[in-house]
């Protein structure tokens, strides 16, 4: 027998708890009388906080003043922002020239269009992209900002970069309107998609000569004034340190984790030392290393200026750390990527340049970001040897006559600021986690 | 072979960039200035009155207008310096190092220092002396009645060091509460965190003006040290010392012969004084054994005036100054009653 | 690195070659290595030859004689004693890689227990604490711990009322005293019979551990249950306090008592070790709560549906079931936490507690120079604490590895 009804059963509403917001808060806050009193509890906490934080933040806040004196009488409960307000400049930029500071914001800007690329679907040839990025961009980036004359060095290497970033500006575009890669968008217009390799790559040669060469005899033409390092500060000189951190950290860790897995003892043991050293003191001691021992080891009279000695030290701290996370990538490659590769023949260096590195750096990017985020807010460090990094900047507003004291309202600024940067690169940085993983799952 | 070669060679190159990085140091400090262009002058971390940054990210201070008067002995031009400003744990080494070319900062000269870490100090630009705060309605009137105090004091200094022998001399059993950094350390006592701030006397008066009623609190008369700030030099290269000592000495000099900023133009061309003519350039040839041009000291005040001028400005009570009354201290000209005093510019 | 190519086929090729001496591996590998041994040989060289020359040629002085000469300056935290102008610099440095382990040990034990706690709130399934858990733990993740440390130091301040209205811990015995000057502790003044009363705490502690592991193995026998807590609690409370009592309360404190301007008496601890040990606790609580929030969600989903089906309660689950398979997911990254506080204390140089940094990397070297000594002994001293607790890690991860096979 069966019974068979021709009208649908209508559909049963969902519980009660699943629906209603009265449901949420009953099943989320209060599905017991402890976690009733939890909820109160936190509640109270969270409700006194906000308040507290809301009433000396902005209710009692002086936004506008002249100086200190005038935020007091305003008001003496809250917090005194038109100080940081004033020194928003400094805070950025640090001593930088005033009229000069567009050329750190040109330098951010070619930066992210730079790298724009490798976030878009349709950009072919992102490895390029990214060693365009590495390789060129801190010439550009450092003649920008340092300025003067340019050596005959400086000037290849200009427009080398400014040329590499017309090649991939140019590259985005035709990806994005075309979704080509630009050598084989170039050749289709100029009708030789089908000729031989060896054409093909004469004329992408010539091109190359022809850009380079308009852009070299271009550059000749201008320069931008010369700033001392002993300017660059504030955020920026934050960015400049853990960038370069990052960047010089990346290779020198790779060497370092293939020197720990090298199979010559001496090789292995130096790494190892090496690694272990500068992984098991303290971020701050090897600033005053550098700042107090480095100019000792120099022969006499070679002087290392106090940016150098930091960014050394940088890159030597955080290499070691590098080198472990590379280290970590190394062991997730099976063991049949390095046989596989033996068998076809190829030799140590290729083995590693060719089929291992690619794999493990692809899975490491999230903890280089991580690292980043962990050097990014190491780099505060810096403020204690006298740099004036973003701060430095903030210690020093409590110095400066008319702001003498203000020093609460700056370190929380700055707070604010790190919290920003930091928590939006580590939520990427989990978010290219997942991407990445899904990836392999194929 | 291809490949041992080709390492053979980078090795070498190695070598010869590092070897080659040996560059002679036999030139003297006038000469390695003159070829950069520019002084470079060492100051610390911002501190009230001597070296400060303003919000567009400029120098000011007394120290600072030193490190300018030197400059302007050796270019006629006060933008031809950087400042560097370096951390207490690296300014001697700095120094000594060349990092830096002089010392304009308030460190004291004391034997320890002046010894042992390869630099020499100049004469003194400021006479400091460590001093307490107390909080008015404290009812302390004299350093020996804080038996059993709490007392604030940065750490690392002299300051600390002197604080702790008035305690041992005077068997005050005072307990240090020790700070990096003076506004906390301040913040800590505008809390109640200790009974008395020390440190010296002109910073205090600079910081009690930004407390939030400056009336409540006041300095103690007794003073527990001698404070001699002054700059110093790498050791060694005497003609160098010699500039930058006498570059300070023009200007107590030049307030002490009543030259001005505003009247050095003037002093020049018409003073009978034989003495204000032979400083100024116009007479004689004092220039030559310092090395600089004839028109050095005149270059000096008219950049940044006298001392009397450049005090006033950043310790006294003008618009950036931290109120610092000069008469009476030892800041004053010998004239007064001080200690500012120049040895003949002749 | 030399190519890999299996040595066996090397060998079968070679005969019929001339002997390269450039491309065998062999001499290839002790090439490479001696290339790198005599650039790492030449280049320390090069650094010491050249430290030489420079401290030589500006009469900077060396030597480790200044260990033994006294140091001026008294130290406001100190577990062993010092007496200025008599205490040497090698004191000092004692005295500052005490307090760098004292200040790290509390709290690597705080941010342990608290982001145990914060983990797991942070798995909650009440809503609003687990997002407030979330934003603990982001925020102090994600912002420098220099500037917490710092903000820390003037937020204690702002915070803690003043002598006059001094908050009381220990809820009227005066006995643990907050105030914006510090933390005071009373201080117990041992009597000549107080060890018998050691004694028989450190006897009844034996005898309740003995008693537990008796109920634990009745209980896997024959699977009964014997209440041990109450006559443990019982036990280890009553027979020291009969011994005290019989011995005539050989106990008294030394109180903290306002005299003057402070208090007198007891332990006093400075405002910056307070707000050091806070913003490090907090700090490495956080992280330390990401390690165990991830430990715990790579337990298999089926060991709590498992554990819950034969009718534990969550809190039982959780302590006998998840965090015990979750602990060697947990462990490494904590111990490289506990690594991490002992090295980032070095940040108290910004707040001025004395720790090793503190004292004798900034103090001493304002004082005396000799910066190569200085940096090398301090960095020494750090270099062996990390090792030591690495080496715990590696003992750990044996340890694990050998349980899961």
């Amino acid at each position: 027998m069966a019974i068979i009804t021709a009208t649908k059963t209508p559909d049963r509403a969902a519980p009660l708890g699943e629906r209603s917001v009265i449901g949420w808060i009953h099943k989320n806050l209060f599905s017991s009388w402890f976690n009733a009193i939890l909820t109160l509890l936190t509640g109270y906490l969270v409700f006194i906080t906000v308040t507290g934080v809301f009433n000396w933040g902005f209710t009692d806040a002086t936004f506008v003043a002249e100086n200190r004196r005038a935020c007091y009488d305003n008001s003496l409960t809250g917090a005194c922002w038109a100080g940081v307000i004033d020194w928003l400049d400094n805070i950025f930029y640090g001593r930088y020239p005033r009229d000069q500071i567009w050329r750190i914001n040109v330098g951010a800007v070619l930066l992210v269009l730079w790298m724009a690329p490798l976030w878009m679907g349709r950009v072919k040839g992102k490895v390029l992209v990214g060693t365009g990025v590495v390789v060129f961009y801190p010439f550009l980036a450092g003649y920008l900002f340092s300025g003067g004359d340019k050596g005959l060095f400086m000037q290849v290497m200009v427009s080398g970069a400014i040329v590499a970033l017309i090649a991939n500006t140019a590259n985005m575009l035709t990806g994005v309107l075309w979704g080509e890669f630009l050598p084989d968008f170039v050749l289709r217009v100029l009708g030789k998609s089908t000729a031989p390799d060896k054409t093909q790559r004469n004329i992408l040669l010539a091109l190359l000569f022809v850009v380079f060469t308009a852009v070299f005899v271009w550059q000749l033409s201008w320069t931008v004034e010369f700033v001392s390092w002993t300017k660059w500060g504030g955020l920026f000189l934050t960015m400049v340190i853990s960038g370069i951190g990052i960047a010089s950290s990346l290779p020198g860790g790779i060497l370092l984790a293939l020197g720990r897995r090298s199979k010559l003892t001496v090789v292995r043991v130096l790494c190892v030392a090496f690694i272990e050293v500068f992984r098991s003191v303290p971020l701050i001691t090897v600033l005053f290393m550098a700042t107090t021992m480095f100019p000792l080891f120099m022969p006499e009279g070679f002087v290392l200026n106090k940016l150098v000695q930091v960014i050394i030290a940088v890159i030597l701290f955080n290499a070691c750390y590098m080198a472990e996370t590379v280290r970590a990538g190394l062991q997730a490659i099976p063991k049949g990527q390095y046989e596989a590769a033996h068998t076809i023949g190829l030799g140590y260096w290729r083995t590693t340049g060719l089929i291992i590195m690619p794999q493990a750096l692809k899975h490491m990017i999230p903890n280089i970001v991580g690292s980043f985020i962990g050097l990014l807010k190491d780099t505060t460090l810096v403020s204690i040897i006298g740099l004036f990094d973003i701060l430095g900047m903030l210690r020093s507003i409590s110095k400066d006559m008319p702001w003498l004291g203000l020093h609460k309202e700056p370190l929380i600024f700055g707070a604010f600021l790190f919290f920003v940067l930091c928590f939006s690169m580590s939520k990427y940085s989990r978010h290219l986690e997942v991407k990445l993983s899904a990836g392999d799952q194929h | 072979m291809q490949r041992r070669t080709r390492i053979v060679t980078f090795a070498a190159m190695g070598a010869v960039a590092i070897m080659g990085a040996t560059v002679a140091s036999a030139q003297s400090t006038l000469d390695i200035v003159k070829e950069r262009g520019h002084l470079r002058c060492q100051v610390g971390p911002p501190s009230a009155g001597y070296y400060n940054l303003d919000s567009d990210g400029n120098w000011y201070g007394l120290d600072v207008s030193v490190c300018q008067a030197v400059a302007a002995a050796i270019f006629g031009d006060i933008t031809k310096m950087e400042i560097q400003s370096v951390s207490s744990q690296a300014r001697f080494t700095a120094l000594a190092n060349g990092e830096s070319d002089m010392l304009s900062r308030t460190a004291t000269h004391t034997l320890t220092r002046d010894t042992q870490l390869g630099i020499d100090f100049l004469s003194p630009n400021f006479y400091d002396g460590q001093g307490f705060t107390v909080r008015r309605d404290s009812g302390i009137t004299s350093a020996l009645e804080l038996k059993g105090a709490k007392v604030c004091v940065t750490t690392g200094t002299t300051t600390e060091l002197n604080l702790t022998d008035f305690s041992r001399t005077n068997e005050l059993g005072i307990s240090n509460v020790t700070f990096e950094d003076y506004n906390v350390r301040d913040d800590t006592y505008l809390n109640g965190g200790c009974d008395a701030v020390t440190g010296d006397k002109s910073s205090m008066a600079g910081n009690i003006a930004s407390f939030p009623v400056p009336a409540e609190h006041m300095i103690l008369p007794e003073t527990l040290s001698k404070e001699p700030l002054a700059s110093a030099v790498r050791h060694g290269d005497n003609q160098w010392a010699d500039i930058v000592r006498w570059s300070i000495f023009a200007l107590i000099n030049a307030e002490e012969l009543g030259i001005t900023q505003a009247n050095v133009e003037e002093m020049r061309g018409s003073s009978k004084d034989p003495n204000v003519l032979r400083m100024l350039g116009a007479e004689g040839n004092l220039n030559e054994g310092l090395g600089l041009k004839k028109d050095w000291a005149y270059n000096i005040i008219k950049s940044v005036g006298n001392y009397g001028e450049i005090y006033e400005a950043y310790m006294g009570h003008g618009e950036l100054g931290i109120g610092i009354d000069r008469a009476g201290s030892l800041n004053a000209l010998w004239t007064n009653g001080g200690l500012m005093y120049s040895p003949p510019m002749r | 690195m030399t190519d890999a190519v299996p040595q066996t086929e090397t060998n079968r090729a070679r005969p019929k070659e001339s002997f390269d001496f450039f491309h065998d591996e062999r001499v290839r590998s002790v090439f490479y290595q001696l290339l790198t041994a005599g650039t790492f040989g030449w280049l320390i060289w090069y650094l010491i030859s050249n430290t030489a020359h420079n401290l030589d040629v500006r009469g900077m002085k060396t030597g480790f004689g200044f260990l033994s000469t006294s140091a001026g300056f008294d130290v406001d935290f100190k577990l062993i004693n010092h007496t200025p102008g008599v205490g040497t610099y090698g004191r000092i440095f004692l005295l500052g890689a005490l307090n760098t382990l004292f200040v790290s040990f509390l709290a690597i034990l705080i941010s342990t227990g608290l982001g145990f706690f914060i983990g797991v709130l942070r798995l909650s399934n009440n809503w609003l604490v687990s997002k407030v858990a979330l934003a603990f733990v982001e925020i102090f993740r994600n912002t420098p711990l220099l500037i917490q440390i710092v903000f820390w130091y003037i937020g204690v301040f702002s915070l803690l009322p003043a002598v006059k209205k001094t908050i009381d811990l220990s809820l009227g015995a005066e006995m643990m005293l907050l105030n914006n000057r510090g933390l005071y502790l009373a201080t117990p003044i041992m009597g000549g019979l107080f060890w018998l009363t050691l004694v028989a705490l450190g006897a009844a502690l034996v005898v309740v551990v003995m008693l537990r592991r008796r109920a634990r193995k009745l209980q896997e026998r024959t699977g009964q249950q014997i209440k041990t807590l109450v006559p443990s609690l019982a036990l280890m409370f009553l027979l020291p306090s009969a011994v005290f009592v019989l011995t005539g309360m050989p106990l008294s404190w030394d109180m903290p008592t306002l005299q003057g301007f402070n208090f007198a008496g007891g332990t006093s601890v400075p405002p910056a070790f307070l707000a050091l040990l806070v913003s490090l606790s907090i700090y490495h609580a956080a992280q330390i709560a990401e390690a165990v929030r991830a430990g715990i969600l790579s337990v298999n989903k089926g060991q709590h549906e498992a554990a819950l089906s034969i009718g534990l309660k969550p809190g039982r689950i959780m302590s006998m079931v998840v965090i015990p398979q979750a602990m060697p997911a947990v462990v490494p990254p904590m111990i490289s936490q506990w690594m991490n506080t002992v090295k980032n204390s070095s940040l108290a140089v910004a707040i001025g507690y004395a720790d090793i940094v503190s004292l004798f990397m900034q103090t001493t070297l304002n004082q005396i120079g000799h910066a190569v000594e200085l940096v090398g002994m301090t960095m020494a001293f750090y270099m062996f604490i990390s090792l030591s607790i690495s080496g715990l890690l590696n003992i750990y991860n044996k340890r694990v590895q050998l349980v899961e096979r």
